[in-house]
């Protein structure tokens, strides 16, 4: 059965890429127009040249499109709804599914909704808000009004049975999401559930779209924004210290230095024994690092300068000159003497 | 016995004072526990170290010690005890009307001259709140000058309580 007309406007999309209005008018299925056009090779062509042109990550331009694999699941799905739909003739959801709603969420299916390759920009947004009498979990939203099709169509961006609507009521069960409870959640008549609301958004503090790709860059960001943080903050501190006072470029980065160790965001374990501070030497009359220079020659020269010192020098008494001339006036002596009695 | 002075005797522990005493004068006295001169000067010192801890830290380093030697030398520390000014790693000279601008030589007769030294003597009129506090004068010079940029600053003390000694050069 095709969408009605007032809810047609609802599955519009206009596809900036081949600057084209897609309409829902006659599709038997929630954006089956739509999707058909997104899965086009057509439309992958316009996406990449216009990512091309206009600059933007060419590493993420199959997020803007629907792959043929997934496109082809779509379709089963969607054949095999016809079929059961024609047997059954039945208007509300298939029952099966609904027991899924008691137990375990089907996380997966729900979760695989923001890995298709939709612009989900281009998705509508829902029209009303509605009352806050019960926890609005995105993943149980999803959950009510998918489980009719999730496991008939899983890949379907809006999840919507052949009628089009269901019943707050049926979905009025207490759903247990990671160990927490959650009420029954709502869901509006004729509403559509963006892709936004199947990943998550402000409300559920979700992360921005543009932070799952790179976590890395979320990291990057919030270290960034944090120490930006810090030293604004130092900033306020520094800004009343004259900035020519000395050594204040040092001051400011041996703060951040220090700030980051404490948060252990920066570890330094590179401790330098031969460090020495900037000073003027008493007997130095360039500048202090060439003081620092001169102090480190001297102080290499003079280790060299002890070990030569300590090369142990044989001990001698001294002998003086009149000691000597007496010794060898007694040598003669003794030597003549014997001469003298001989004769 | 609140504000202890801690006494150095590694090479580290001296290297972490100065680098990460940030935007404060840094005291460091060379000297030896067991002389008189630096007794009477650590106690001035402890003294004074409330006074100025809002602009400046004190440290004593012990002479004996084998890792501090290279400081010694560095420094030319040839009297005892010796005192040397840092204000955000860098060394701060003073000129005293001595031969040596690169430390304090001797002992302080005040506490007030210690205080006005570190921080500064441009602002009597705030001076004269602080009272007879001699050391914190002494201090107040460094500070203030380190401030405004100034690597050598002039002593504020009057001559007579300004300790005399004989720069040798090389034992020359």
């Amino acid at each position: 059965m095709p969408i009605r007309p007032e809810h047609a406007h609802q599955n519009r999309l206009w596809c900036v890429f081949c600057n084209f209005d897609i309409l829902e008018l006659d599709s038997p299925f929630a954006c089956g127009n739509a999707i058909e056009h997104l899965a086009s090779v057509e439309h992958w062509k316009r996406v990449k040249g216009f990512m091309w042109k206009y600059g933007g990550g060419m590493d993420r331009v199959h997020l803007f499109r629907i792959a043929e694999v997934d496109f082809a699941k779509w379709e089963k799905k969607c054949k095999a709804l016809k079929t059961e739909g024609a047997k059954a003739e039945s208007v509300g959801p298939v029952v099966g599914p609904w027991k899924n709603i008691h137990n375990e969420l089907n996380a997966d299916s729900v979760n695989s909704f923001h890995k298709n390759d939709v612009d989900s920009l281009k998705f509508c947004i829902p029209n009303g808000v509605v009352p806050l009498h019960n926890y609005t979990n995105e993943k149980t939203q999803v959950s009510c009004s998918v489980s009719s099709s999730v496991s008939e169509a899983e890949d379907s961006q809006y999840l919507k049975n052949s009628t089009g609507y269901m019943d707050n009521q049926h979905c009025s069960n207490s759903l247990a999401v990671n160990g927490s409870v959650y009420s029954g959640v709502r869901i509006a008549n004729g509403e559509n559930i963006s892709p936004e609301d199947i990943i998550g958004n402000v409300h559920t503090g979700a992360p921005p779209p543009w932070f799952d790709a790179t976590k890395g860059n979320q990291l990057d960001v919030a270290l960034k924004s944090e120490q930006s943080d810090l030293v604004s903050s130092k900033a306020g501190k520094s800004s009343k210290l004259n900035p020519k006072r000395v050594g204040a470029a040092w001051a400011e980065r041996r703060k951040l230095e220090l700030e980051l160790e404490k948060r252990g965001e920066l570890v330094n374990n590179n401790y330098d024994a031969n460090w020495l501070p900037n000073f003027g030497r008493v007997w130095q009359s360039g500048t202090r690092k060439e003081s620092r220079k001169e102090f480190r020659m001297e102080d290499e020269a003079s280790p060299k300068a002890d070990n030569q010192s300590e090369v142990p020098m044989p001990l001698q008494p001294y002998i003086s000159k009149r000691m000597v001339k007496s010794a060898l006036y007694m040598l003669l002596f003794i030597l003549k003497s014997p001469d003298e009695d001989v004769n | 016995m609140e504000y202890l002075l801690p006494t150095l005797r590694e090479k580290r522990e001296v290297d972490s004072l100065i680098r990460d005493t940030i935007d404060k004068v840094l005291v460091l006295r060379f000297g030896r526990s067991s002389d008189a001169v630096c007794l009477q000067l650590d106690d001035v010192l402890y003294k004074s170290a409330r006074d100025v801890s809002r602009f400046a830290k004190v440290a004593l380093v012990d002479m004996d010690s084998e890792e501090i030697q290279v400081y010694v030398k560095y420094f030319d520390i040839t009297f005892m005890p010796s005192t040397v000014f840092f204000f955000n790693a860098h060394h701060m000279k003073m000129d005293s009307g001595s031969a040596d601008h690169t430390k304090w030589v001797g002992t302080f007769q005040r506490k007030q001259d210690f205080i006005d030294v570190v921080e500064s003597t441009l602002m009597p009129q705030l001076l004269s709140s602080f009272g007879p506090i001699i050391l914190e004068y002494l201090d107040k010079a460094i500070y203030r000058g380190a401030m405004k940029g100034k690597l050598i600053v002039s002593c504020p003390l009057p001559p007579e309580r300004i300790p005399k000694f004989q720069l040798l050069y090389k034992d020359v």
